[in-house]
């Protein structure tokens, strides 16, 4: 795998030397587009990660973790599980930390860990990515859309908990 | 997003109000600085990927690419717009060999392409696919497993892929035929 990206790099610098591109150039313009979508971008993120922040610090997202945890375990979902499926749809570090807590307490080859680490695996940060692909958009109304991966990521998850048990 | 803003931001505020008010204004400063560094990791990603697709798209590359799938996504997102497809291309390649960072900035080009028709359709359909995730090799779990030091940190590889391609199959068809109904 590590052979994969080199090689990418290595077709399309072969190809725009045969097309006779300025490569210095234009691969400099295309870092500029980097540096102007990351500039859209700030001000979302800044908003987002405040209540991200706020929901962990205002003890929420544990009562929430507490409230929801009998309804995860009837869907065959172990407990240690809700945070990390809780977290997900808002934040990849966030999420990934908390799946290395979880390989590390329950041991790498534990079922709740194996769970984890497919969950994680299966699922996306919803909220983060409408909130890039969004940015500056104009407005669409995405609640019913957002509602449809929450719900298939959800089942997604149950189907995970339950294939991990044979496989 | 703004209801949902808005919703867990007051919740979350009042909370917080009820039980540490000290904490309020550090945590509003966290989360800024965590957005700081999380953009500035970003740009390093882009700056990488939107370089070389730069790249790619003066030499012809990415339109040679894009002719290959174009048909497959000018049917499935409903759109004639070139640029559009090749960039729809290149997200999905990317998601599905893992490289979720270089994913990202060709759905954002993809996004401001189909924004130019005004194609709501299609941009949610690329909002659905992504978030439900279609990578093949779960790549950054693997290694976490086998830093942890799993007998067999790869054997996620196959409950991952039918997980994943159960939860995009069934997403994208939910969508589809809830268009249908909403138009009909």
């Amino acid at each position: 795998m590590a052979y994969v990206i080199p090689a990418i790099f290595l077709a399309v610098f072969i190809a725009a030397a045969v097309k006779k591109v300025k490569i210095y150039d234009e691969f400099s313009a295309g870092i500029g587009e980097a540096v102007k979508f990351t500039m859209n971008l700030l001000p979302f993120l800044a908003a987002v990660f405040m209540m991200c922040e706020l929901f962990e610090v205002s003890t929420l997202s544990d009562r929430l973790t507490a409230l929801l945890s009998p309804v995860f375990s009837a869907l065959g979902i172990p407990s240690e599980l809700v945070k990390l499926v809780l977290i997900k749809p808002f934040s990849g570090s966030g999420s990934l930390a908390y799946l290395s807590k979880i390989i590390s307490e329950n041991g790498a080859d534990s079922y709740v860990a194996r769970c984890a680490a497919v969950c994680y695996g299966s699922s996306e940060t919803m909220f983060y990515i409408s909130a890039v692909y969004f940015a500056g958009l104009k407005k669409k109304r995405l609640a019913a859309s957002m509602a449809i991966v929450a719900a298939s990521t959800l089942l997604s998850t149950v189907l995970a908990c339950f294939i991990c048990k044979f496989m | 997003m703004n209801a949902v803003f808005t919703v867990i931001f007051a919740a979350s505020l009042i909370a917080v109000t009820i039980v540490s008010p000290e904490s309020f204004l550090p945590a509003l400063m966290d989360g800024a600085k965590t957005s700081v560094s999380t953009a500035l990791t970003l740009f390093c990603v882009y700056a990488v990927w939107t370089g070389l697709e730069r790249l790619a798209e003066k030499s012809g590359l990415e339109r040679l690419a894009a002719r290959g799938l174009k048909r497959g996504a000018a049917k499935l997102f409903k759109t004639s717009n070139e640029a559009a497809c090749g960039y729809i291309a290149m997200n999905l390649s990317c998601n599905l060999l893992g490289l979720g960072g270089a994913a990202t900035p060709f759905a954002v080009k993809a996004m401001g392409e189909l924004e130019k028709e005004d194609n709501g359709f299609a941009q949610k359909l690329l909002f659905i696919i992504n978030s439900t995730s279609v990578q093949i090799v779960p790549t950054t779990v693997i290694a976490l497993r086998a830093g942890a030091g799993s007998l067999a940190a790869a054997d996620i590889f196959l409950p991952s892929l039918i997980c994943t391609a159960f939860s995009t199959v069934f997403a994208v068809g939910i969508y589809l035929a809830g268009v249908k109904l909403w138009r009909t």
